[in-house]
């Protein structure tokens, strides 16, 4: 009975260590009132929300313009820390700060009862499996790591869903969160409303508290959460999502994001 | 100094006619003499009891970069109509004794179905605080007298309206 228990842990971490840093897009400012200025973006990995712990590759930072096209920071260094962008702001509109969203492949399996991974699709693991392989499962798992900044007016462009993955929309704008006001997220999957998937709110200092206060929300059947901002702050919502999938990639898909925003004063 | 803030107010009151049923609005901006001072950005504003915002009176601010941290004045309405902050914008104001008044009409200037409405003021002040008052009222041709406490960036405001 031990070991069995034993091993379930260890499987759970060779599972989660992929996904053991929360991946952070935090800009200066989440609001402007006038174009051409900038906001200098935080990109970084963190245990603590808001504490940045380690710097990440700027190669996977985009910028998508409040029409829809997307742009590259003007600058952007990687730190030991954190690494940050620089963003330009010329036009009015909301724009999308994001990091990630490059699908990853990786394949688990039990070599003798010993769970084991590989990096890589279904078709590279058919090369590179030991033959003794049993509990062969590939893995496809994308994160996304987001923000929205908006100057003068919102505009939706950016928050159009694609149908792609799991993603999320509010009942109102980002731009448009209040503290004490509730807000309704709807999680879809590939364009459908997903029930039961887990998501964690947490807010600005957990450094600086003892309790962390996160807040665990669940999706309903109609693939919703309500959550209400108590203070305003900076939160951070963390969701992910598994599903089966048909490829020739991969048995199934693991979907994350992150999203950073401000919750104004009322 | 005293005979020309008299004929300040003799000449804008010849400008705008006050009329028995507008909304008279005395609002005191308090004198701060802790820390480095820069007069604060104010603006005035109504709404309805939904808390959209109907008509704009007053802003009182200088560049654009810091308006969004009036935080409700922006997200209700200075974000949205460019031209309508530009028309109602003045310079900003250092502490004293301001009146405004509203004469009961919206941004596009008819007037508003009776019922309940608030006053909105919101203060932000460089390297210096914010402040939020909100005073509801009734906007139904009877007589209004309402007292707002003076906080750390807006002083006292009075409210305050005759019957016809």
């Amino acid at each position: 009975m031990k070991t069995v228990r034993l091993l379930t842990l260890t499987s759970l971490f060779a599972a989660s260590t992929a996904l053991a840093h929360t991946m952070n897009v935090l800009p200066s400012h989440y609001v402007q009132s006038k174009t051409g200025g900038f906001v200098t973006v935080d990109l970084f990995a963190s245990n603590m929300t808001f504490q940045a712990d380690k710097g990440v590759g700027v190669d996977g930072f985009k910028v998508v313009l409040p029409d829809g096209s997307i742009a590259k920071p003007t600058a952007a260094v990687q730190g030991k820390r954190k690494s940050i962008a620089d963003v330009e702001l010329t036009v009015a509109g909301t724009y999308r700060l994001e990091m990630g969203g490059q699908p990853r492949y990786f394949t688990s399996y039990k070599v003798g009862g010993e769970q084991k991974r590989l990096m890589g699709d279904k078709q590279k693991a058919a090369k590179e499996l030991p033959k003794d392989a049993t509990d062969v499962v590939t893995t496809q798992g994308r994160n996304r790591a987001l923000a929205f900044v908006t100057v003068n007016g919102p505009t939706d462009t950016v928050l159009k869903t694609t149908g792609q993955g799991l993603e999320f929309s509010f009942d109102r704008h980002p731009a448009d969160i209040v503290a004490g006001e509730a807000v309704t997220a709807t999680l879809t999957l590939n364009g459908k409303p997903v029930e039961g998937v887990k998501a964690d709110l947490s807010f600005d200092g957990e450094l600086y508290r003892n309790d962390p206060a996160r807040q665990h929300l669940v999706t309903d059947k109609a693939g919703q959460f309500s959550f209400t901002p108590a203070n305003a702050g900076r939160y951070l919502l963390e969701a992910s999502a598994e599903a089966p999938l048909k490829s020739d990639k991969a048995d199934k898909m693991r979907e994350g994001f992150t999203l950073s925003f401000e919750a104004a004063l009322p | 100094m005293k005979k020309i803030s008299l004929a300040l107010v003799l000449l804008s009151g010849l400008v705008l006619p006050a009329t028995a049923s507008d909304l008279e609005i005395a609002l005191q901006l308090p004198k701060i003499s802790e820390g480095q001072y820069h007069r604060p950005y104010v603006a005035v504003w109504v709404e309805d009891s939904s808390e959209k915002s109907v008509r704009l009176i007053e802003i009182w601010r200088e560049k654009p970069d810091w308006i969004k941290d009036l935080r409700r004045f922006w997200r209700k309405t200075g974000r949205a109509d460019q031209p309508l902050v530009d028309a109602r914008t003045g310079a900003t104001k250092g502490p004293g004794q301001y009146r405004l008044r509203w004469d009961g009409k919206d941004d596009q200037g008819v007037a508003v179905p009776n019922g309940e409405y608030q006053l909105v003021i919101e203060a932000a002040r460089e390297h210096g605080g914010r402040q939020l008052v909100k005073q509801k009222f009734n906007w139904d041709g009877s007589a209004v007298a309402l007292s707002v406490v003076a906080g750390n960036e807006i002083g006292q405001v009075q409210l305050s309206r005759k019957a016809p």
